[in-house]
């Protein structure tokens, strides 16, 4: 009997436009030891599906087909049955620790919370140990805690009742490639010791390919490709596992690489940062940065979250005053009155992470791209250049956009929008933070693919801000990589990324889930 | 280009009226905001204000209700329909000038407080907090005692003194608003405060300070009626307040005057029960968190 | 901790100075010649305005009355009642403790009457019994407090005494005291419970609706908790620390249902006291109870952030 089966599970969510069909006729099955991964894009029906085990969904949906726990199906299970089954049977490490955690029980509580409800004897320092936290940890409450310990305070409490089944939904998103891989590897400890059987959710093909035996893809709330997890990395056959695996590039795998010796720049000296230093009260945020950007280059500065590169970023842009050092754009320093930082503006744009919120929900797509033009007074017709903006950025045609309100268009043209708004004042240097990092993994590769066609044809050099080595190893020319403010290494991609000279850029290819498809130079037996 | 912008804000109005009329509380407040506003406009037209003259009055006082004097007559042996019914003016006329001096005066605050930062948020946000924490009536009476007085007193007293909620709601939604990232964009893209403030922060904060104005305006009303009847309102006109000010000098209590005391009260509970009504249904429909949506 | 704690009562001093500022501008500068402002509508001599501005000490300069009255603060000396000739303190001394014997009793049962509707409205939402209590709280949270209090007096005849605090002729053992006190409590106790516990319960009813939402919640339940146990142990925790602030942000509406409410009920505390001063006006008297009023709303509040910072863990650690 398998450990969890789901038998033709769908699931609608009422709503006041009739119901919306979350999951379609979704049969999974999972063996105790295994792990079952389940991949897919934002809304795609994978969290729907886990909630669906523990039956936790929200009032509104209608839940159909089968779903057996041990055998048992969880749909016809009474209410004292179902208390039971929850957690001792089953438990779940929900998405983001930071808000399933209650902010004002000490973590110890929370932890021990299942285990007095279920009469499991436990303690609760040994759960902390499995997850490589000190006994102490026990005492704090969850805002002491980093990302990386909250979620392994969350493996921990899932672990309280020795449950069978684990599902864990996102367990690394939002956190640090080096943090990620420390939790990935306690999941993966714990299935081979204590053979349980794991769930894993996750957009990130590359996280489960690292972790799981198998795999499934889910598209619309249905599976379109299951299998092997070896097997579907390394040969999709659907035309969307395909997309989403090349949406996580693999360092060093030259077919992935886009950018090609020819397009290497060789112009004049565009943005230079020399020393700069930002404090902030007793924090230095950049302590002593040197960097060039050149006419038609692109730059990767990559480093972890806290680094400091947003700060750097926001320091070239002129939105911050440095400390110390100083910042030339084409030889000449910044200006520090507004009127000259408004001229200054028109040679170098932001890109920003989350075209979501990058936007102005009241604003149509016309008024968005138009802001600039207006700030600046730029003389000739509006509509045309904002219609030229829009066609840059390969939204076509382009009036067809115009009154579009954000929340209309998908992520991927949201983005676009947001280059578009930029690249009207005709820039010379766009500073992108990020920007793939809140887009869906098919049309990540999209937007990448603008900014080099940018650089191709506009000749626009861009400084692109990514905790992704992934990213920087497709798009960049050279990579400068960033930590606790500093910058410890740059170079040529192929310099910094395949023969790194700092142990921290070897941290961070370490880090990297290393999946099966091609074989990669040691990094760690290098000198 | 303008054509497309005001087609959407016309949609979004008659959106924004759909889901306030599918509020039954809401529609209730408004229509009877309609009525009162209307009987208040109406009441020179249709009644003889010579009738609040007390030199005029012409009944015995303390009448109860009868076929002429349906509300009966107060200590003076005047209409008590009448004088409510004219205590309405006063009573609106205060509560919305007053909450336009406040929430012009806590909007401003607030937006400063929040967009400028530094010293000047500091010292605002500690003005701010002062005034939200000293006890409104307790200024208001202070201020209406010293001034002469007169319905300027009282509305000024009113206004001084209601301000500062409305200048915290607005100093957070500011913060949030400036807090996302199109803020930012804007900036990059050049914009200066004028800009950021005028395109950005005031669109988004003013639906919330609408919902809140209504909101003020019942405060207000109760503040006003609490004012007249501590004695501290226009000696010469009549107010909700003046009247139970009155009732409660003549003893209306003792003399079991039902018909004195309920209608004044029930006319503040009213109108201030209608704007609240109101308020509360426009929270709804303009702040997005108290939507259902997850 | 020590520096918030130093930053707090720092703040809450400057807050107190403020106050006392505040009083003088307000009694002695805005009403220009606080003299006339006192004798308005009455008949008096030119002499007699002269005598009684230098017994209020209003003929100096400003600078002086200022330097006078900073003085005299710090001494305890809040100057003299116009009307009934005695220190204005001893006057405040005398009807402080009636105040804080109403205030506080309907406080708590506010609170606590407040919290336990909030609470029970926000887990059945849009029940019967929720929009009941919501809409019963918004008419009395519409309801001016002094309407409210004249109409439970006519409505309950000669159950309860119309006014003051005791009986004259009460015999002077405790019991029989307080049974007089509490009988002539009732009515001013229940129309301030009435106002004031619709706050409380809005308050926390949105309070614990916005926490309905929160992803903890859903933790709780998948750990196999019932129902109940969700909510007393894991969201109304949560809920109720905005509402421990709110309570105290709403004690200066506590105090101004206080005024109105002892005015009707004539219950001898400062709120009425503070009525006797403006009818007068004795603002010598006025000043002195704003002082007192304000002085002490603050002070409330600074021991409500101490008693939010002993509740809060995230409050706490910063």
């Amino acid at each position: 009997m398998s450990l969890l089966e789901l038998r033709d599970l769908s699931v609608h969510y009422r709503g006041a436009r009739g119901e919306v069909a979350a999951v379609r006729s979704v049969s999974l099955g999972l063996e105790a030891g295994q792990t079952l991964g389940l991949a897919g894009e934002s809304g795609c029906g994978k969290s729907t599906v886990a909630m669906s085990v523990l039956r936790l969904l929200p009032r509104n949906a209608r839940v159909e087909g089968q779903v057996l726990l041990d055998g048992e199906d969880v749909q016809g299970m009474s209410w004292g049955r179902l208390r039971t089954v929850r957690w001792a049977a089953a438990s779940v490490v929900f998405q983001g620790a930071m808000h399933a955690l209650n902010p004002v029980h000490r973590v110890g509580d929370q932890i021990a919370e299942p285990m007095r409800l279920h009469g499991v004897s436990g303690s609760v320092s040994d759960l902390l140990g499995q997850v490589e936290l000190p006994a102490r940890a026990a005492r704090a409450y969850p805002h002491e805690l980093s990302g990386g310990q909250k979620q392994r305070v969350m493996i921990a409490m899932a672990l309280a009742c020795a449950p069978r089944l684990v599902i864990a939904d996102e367990p690394t998103t939002a956190l640090d490639v080096v943090v990620q891989a420390q939790v990935l590897d306690v999941l993966k400890r714990l299935v081979s010791e204590r053979g349980i059987g794991l769930v894993m959710i996750s957009h990130d093909l590359s996280v489960l390919a690292s972790t799981c035996d198998r795999l499934a893809v889910m598209r619309y709330g249905q599976i379109v490709e299951e299998g092997p997890a070896r097997e579907v990395i390394a040969s999709p056959t659907h035309p969307h596992t395909q997309a989403l695996a090349a949406a996580f590039p693999t360092v060093g795998d030259p077919a992935s690489r886009q950018v090609t010796a020819e397009d290497a720049a060789d112009g004049p000296v565009l943005l230079r940062a020399e020393g700069v230093r930002v404090d902030y009260g007793a924090t230095k945020a950049v302590a002593g940065v040197d960097l060039e950007v050149r006419a038609g280059e692109i730059v990767a500065l990559v480093g972890q979250s806290g680094s400091g590169k947003t700060t750097l970023a926001r320091t070239l842009l002129g939105l911050q005053r440095p400390t110390a050092g100083r910042v030339l754009f084409e030889g000449t320093e910044l200006p520090r009155s507004s009127s000259g930082l408004r001229a200054y503006r028109r040679q170098v744009q932001l890109v920003l992470q989350d075209p979501t919120s990058a936007l102005n929900p009241r604003h149509s797509v016309y008024e968005a791209v138009a802001e600039g033009l207006r700030i600046h007074r730029i003389e000739g017709d509006e509509p045309t250049l904002v219609a030229e903006a829009l066609s840059h950025a390969e939204l076509r045609p382009p009036e067809l956009f115009f009154p579009s309100l954000p929340h209309e268009l998908s992520g991927g043209q949201r983005q676009r929008v947001v280059i578009a708004g930029a690249l009207a004042l005709g820039p010379r240097l766009l500073i992108a933070d990020e920007p793939v990092a809140s887009l869906d993994a098919s049309v990540r590769g999209e937007i990448l693919a603008l900014l080099l066609r940018l650089r191709r044809e506009l000749g626009l050099a861009a400084l692109v801000i990514t905790h992704d080595l992934g990213l920087a190893w497709t798009i960049a020319d050279r990579v400068a990589v960033m930590y606790q403010g500093e910058l410890v290494e740059q170079g040529t991609v192929e310099q910094v990324l395949l023969s790194p000279r700092h142990d921290y850029t070897r941290t961070l290819l370490a880090a990297v889930p290393q999946d099966q498809r091609s074989t990669r130079p040691n990094w760690t037996s290098s000198p | 280009m303008t054509t497309i912008a005001w087609q959407r804000r016309r949609a979004t109005v008659r959106a924004t009226w759909r889901e306030f009329a599918s509020q039954r509380g809401g529609l209730v407040g408004l229509i009877g905001l309609a009525v009162i506003t209307v009987l208040a406009v109406l009441a020179p037209l249709v009644t003889d204000a010579s009738g609040l003259d007390v030199t005029r009055a012409t009944a015995a006082p303390w009448r109860p209700p009868s076929a002429e004097y349906w509300l009966g007559t107060d200590h003076n042996g005047r209409s008590v329909l009448l004088l409510t019914w004219w205590g309405t003016r006063i009573s609106l006329v205060v509560g919305l000038a007053a909450t336009v001096l406040s929430v012009l005066i806590g909007t401003v605050v607030g937006i400063a407080a929040a967009h400028f930062g530094g010293w000047v948020s500091a010292v605002l946000m500690r003005f701010t907090d002062f005034f939200l924490v000293l006890p409104s009536l307790v200024l208001a009476i202070a201020l209406s005692t010293v001034l002469p007085r007169g319905l300027g007193t009282i509305v000024l007293a009113i206004g001084v003194t209601s301000w500062p909620a409305t200048a915290r709601l607005v100093r957070a939604q500011t913060l949030a608003v400036e807090a996302r990232p199109f803020i930012e964009r804007a900036r990059a893209l050049g914009g200066g405060h004028g800009h950021v403030i005028g395109r950005h922060v005031l669109p988004a904060v003013l639906p919330l300070v609408f919902v809140n104005t209504t909101l003020t305006v019942a405060s207000a009303i109760v503040l006003e009626s609490t004012l007249s009847f501590l004695g501290l309102g226009d000696p010469t006109r009549v107010s909700w307040g003046s009247l139970l000010h009155a009732a409660n000098m003549h003893g209306a209590v003792s003399q079991r005057a039902w018909w004195f005391l309920v209608p004044p009260g029930l006319g503040v509970v009213c109108v201030v029960l209608a704007f609240t009504l109101c308020g509360r249904a426009l929270e709804t429909v303009l702040n997005p968190r108290l939507k259902g949506e997850r | 901790m020590i520096r918030h704690l130093a930053g707090k009562v720092g703040g809450a001093l400057v807050s107190l100075l403020f106050v006392v500022a505040l009083g003088f501008l307000l009694f002695r500068v805005i009403p220009g010649d606080p003299v006339v402002a006192m004798t308005r509508g009455r008949p008096v001599t030119g002499d007699q305005l002269a005598e009684l501005r230098v017994r209020l000490g209003v003929d100096k300069p400003l600078g002086e009355q200022f330097v006078d009255y900073l003085s005299g603060m710090v001494r305890g000396d809040l100057g003299t009642s116009h009307v009934y000739s005695r220190p204005v303190l001893e006057l405040i001394g005398e009807r402080l403790w009636p105040t804080v014997l109403l205030v506080g009793t309907s406080t708590v049962l506010a609170v606590v009457l407040g919290l336990w509707l909030g609470i029970r409205g926000a887990w059945r939402r849009g029940s019967r019994s929720d929009r009941i209590s919501t809409g019963l709280a918004l008419a009395q949270w519409a309801m001016p407090t002094f309407w409210l209090g004249m109409l439970l007096s006519l409505a309950t005849g000669d159950l309860f005494p119309s006014g003051g605090m005791r009986y004259p002729d009460t015999p002077p053992d405790f019991l029989s005291q307080a049974l007089d006190v509490a009988h002539h409590m009732v009515l001013p106790c229940l129309t301030l419970i009435a106002v004031v516990y619709a706050q409380y319960l809005l308050v926390m009813r949105s309070s614990l609706l916005e926490e309905m939402h929160a992803d903890y919640l859903t933790t709780a339940r998948a750990k196999g908790l019932r129902d109940d146990l969700v909510r007393r142990r894991h969201a109304v925790p949560n809920a109720l620390l905005p509402t421990v602030t709110l309570v105290f942000l709403h004690l200066g509406l506590v105090v101004s249902g206080a005024i109105t409410v002892e005015t009707v009920f004539s219950w001898p505390g400062l709120g009425l006291l503070t009525y006797e001063a403006l009818t007068g006006p004795d603002l010598p008297l006025l000043q002195g109870t704003f002082v007192v009023l304000a002085g002490a709303v603050i002070t409330m509040n600074v021991f409500a952030d101490l008693l939010y910072r002993v509740l809060d863990p995230r409050v706490r650690a910063s």
